[in-house]
């Protein structure tokens, strides 16, 4: 059984769809939850929906955070918000998950206060799912692992290396895949083009002979192509790519709404209805779960701000199945062993920005 | 709003101890998804529930630790309990077994004449509790100086509305013509509201006997759906937590909560589990902080004496309460008036707000 704490501050309408997600989620799932945040906020609005309390708990946040606030002025102007008693709560229990909609540089801040690095990783990764033509794995799961989509935006070489030792420990365990095909992100023809950063991470992994198949370095325009199971880049390229992803998903949404001008291509649109339906439930971001962040020693998942209930539930769905699988433990596993063979990391640079 | 008008006396003093020692305890409880798990929402369900026998029948965890612990031998000679259950008249003696083999001896035991309604045509009779229960409730009624009821329902049905409605004729707040109105609006029938009215003319303002109405949440109702009755109704999710209200108002003893809690835990109900229930209660004001401490407290001389795994429990109980920042809320109200028959239109929309021609209305 698996310890679910959901921060109730962010998401769609002000967190209260956190809070019906988290309620559904105690009458169906067996598992713990903790629901952090104004308590007697809570309290009132728990008492309209119908919960289990046997498997609800509520953890007390005195301070809120903003979304759209600076991570460090959040930790010092609201030292006691959803994030960090949610974190703490975390930090205590084995089996916590740790779910929010929060800022995710705010949820990256404090998971680095506050929970334990896995040895050998020196920044942490955000790790996205994105739906493929090709299928993944014995499950024939059609979605692949992007990583980092947005928590370590200034990446070495030594980051991407292990972005990619945890992004097929992760994919190993969730789409159970014995050798998960990793490749780089990379612009242009090939690996001359590409960054120092990226260049040497191409050479480590060629190099290292790791247990999961390096594929060498994929273009953003092969992504949804299936040819990688887990394609690993650094926080800033891998938060555009996916945004660029889940725009052209929107537009095409945009474009067939489009088609209500016109009677015949309104009677198209009904007749293809069906697919069009399959294809909405195959890009839908909330039918993903949210996006778990790997580095750290317990489970986080993070998932969109604007979430709603369905997005949530999966995202509870999801930590539940992180924590079943033991994935975390595999994902140090996999990190200790890539460093096994190719020598561990080296220091993390220091920030240029850092004053 | 008015005080607590059913709060007895301080049962930590010596005086609300003589006092408590010296009260009869009238508990009376429903018995489909309040003391039994039983499934009745479709025919084959009725038809399986029918044809149970006694051994098959499963009690919802701790009703009967909670029940047994409620009647004490040393207790016994002045607490009395009576069930009151829509269970057709033929299927008492299965019943009775099944109270026999879970311990617990009825002093009365009563059963709706679903059969006879049949045969009489009273087709309302055999789907509607009102009239039957309340004129059950009247009719049992225990008349003795110093008595405390406990009444024992579930949200399946229409529990809380016929237990306030009993409770506030005997305090008398709910005179001829208000309940004269309640049941016309319930669609009772004639013979029983005459019998109503008798029992009413008799009983009326005997007193704030009915201490605590607890209602089980079998169907997990949102808890908002009981705040018209006021402080007086309990919804619980489990018999722990009726059990922790009961050990707080002076009625259960420790070792009838440690007895619950234990026939809990043997049900599968993990520390957790428990921890988050009190902790529900404390959030609703329904229980305070020095409830759980007292508690702890004797869980833990339990554990000292009888060698019962008990830290885990407290600790989950700890992490619990600590997790709060408000330790002692202020209760809900102890309605004075009960709007009956505006809660009785709004359960009823309820119903069928979902649906209206067959087409879903709303979520």
């Amino acid at each position: 059984m698996a310890h679910i704490v959901l921060d109730s501050c962010a998401g769609r309408d002000g967190g209260r769809e956190a809070l019906e997600a988290a309620a559904i989620a105690s009458l169906q799932l067996d598992h713990q939850i903790t629901v952090v945040g104004d308590e007697s906020a809570i309290t009132d609005a728990l008492a309209k929906i119908a919960h289990d309390a046997e498997r609800l708990r509520v953890a007390h946040a005195r301070d809120r955070c903003e979304p759209d606030q600076d991570a460090a002025d959040v930790l010092r102007q609201a030292p006691r918000n959803s994030i960090v008693v949610g974190l703490e709560i975390a930090a205590r229990d084995p089996s916590a998950v740790f779910v929010s909609a929060g800022a995710p540089g705010t949820i990256v801040a404090g998971a680095q206060q506050i929970l334990n690095r896995i040895p050998g990783v020196p920044h942490a990764a955000l790790a996205a799912v994105y739906p493929t033509l090709r299928p993944h794995g014995p499950v024939s799961d059609l979605f692949a692992l992007l990583l980092d989509v947005g928590a370590t935006v200034e990446c070495s070489g030594d980051d991407l290396v292990t972005f990619a030792a945890m992004g097929a420990a992760y994919a190993s365990k969730i789409s159970r895949i014995d050798r998960p095909r990793v490749a780089l992100l990379c612009n242009g023809h090939g690996i001359a083009n590409a960054p120092v950063r990226a260049r040497e991470a191409h050479r480590r992994l060629l190099a290292a002979k790791p247990a999961f198949e390096y594929v060498g370095c994929i273009r953003a325009d092969s992504v949804t192509s299936g040819d990688a199971d887990v394609i690993v880049t650094d926080g800033f390229s891998g938060d555009v790519l996916l945004r660029t992803l889940e725009g052209v998903a929107a537009t095409g949404e945009s474009l067939l709404r489009r088609a209500a001008e016109k009677f015949q291509w309104r009677v198209g649109v009904q007749m293809l209805s069906d697919g069009i339906s399959a294809i909405r439930e195959f890009t839908d971001w909330e039918n993903y779960g949210g996006a778990p962040l790997l580095g750290f020693g317990r489970a986080v998942v993070v998932t969109q701000a604007d979430s709603g209930r369905r997005a949530f539930l999966n995202a509870i769905r999801l930590g539940a199945k992180i924590d079943r699988l033991q994935v975390i433990a595999a994902v140090s596993e996999g990190v200790a062993a890539f460093h096994g063979l190719s020598g561990p990391p080296r220091a993390p640079a220091p920030d240029p920005e850092a004053t | 709003m008015t005080s607590d008008p059913a709060d007895p006396s301080d049962p930590t003093s010596p005086e609300g101890q003589a006092l408590q020692q010296r009260r009869f305890m009238h508990l009376r409880w429903d018995l489909d998804k309040t003391y039994l798990r039983t499934e009745f929402d479709t025919v084959k369900d009725l038809i399986k529930t029918f044809r149970q026998k006694a051994e098959d029948k499963i009690a919802v965890a701790g009703a009967s630790a909670l029940l047994r612990a409620l009647l004490d031998p040393r207790e016994r000679s002045h607490r009395r309990v009576t069930f009151i259950s829509g269970s057709p008249r033929q299927m008492r003696k299965v019943l009775t077994a099944k109270l026999a083999l879970d311990g617990v001896e009825p002093d009365m035991f009563i059963l709706k004449p679903n059969l006879e309604n049949l045969l009489r045509g009273r087709f309302r009779a055999i789907r509607g509790q009102v009239g039957y229960k309340l004129k059950a409730l009247l009719l049992s009624h225990m008349a003795a100086e110093h008595v405390d009821e406990y009444l024992f329902g579930d949200d399946a049905e229409q529990d809380a509305f016929i237990y306030s409605v009993y409770a506030d004729i005997l305090a008398g707040r709910v005179d001829a013509v208000a309940l004269a109105a309640i049941l016309s609006t319930c669609k009772v029938y004639r013979g029983d509201v005459d019998e109503i009215m008798a029992y009413h003319r008799q009983l009326f303002g005997s007193g704030e006997v009915v201490r605590r109405i607890f209602i089980h949440l079998e169907r997990r109702s949102p808890l908002d759906r009981f705040a018209g009755y006021g402080a007086r109704v309990v919804a619980i999710y489990n018999y722990f937590q009726g059990a922790a209200v009961l050990f707080e108002a002076g009625a259960l003893e420790p070792r009838g909560l440690i007895a619950v809690t234990e026939a809990m835990e043997s049900e599968g109900y993990t520390p957790e589990r428990l921890a988050n229930s009190l902790q529900d209660l404390m959030r609703r004001g329904v229980l305070h902080f020095g409830t759980i401490q007292k508690l702890s407290r004797e869980l833990a001389a339990a554990e000292s004496t009888m060698g019962r795994p008990v830290p885990r429990f407290l600790h989950a109980f700890e992490d619990a309460v600590g997790a709060l920042e408000n330790l002692n809320r202020p209760g809900p109200r102890w309605e004075a008036e009960i709007n009956y028959l505006g809660i009785y239109h709004e359960a009823r929309f309820r119903r069928q707000q979902h649906r209206f021609l067959g087409i879903r209305l709303l979520d």
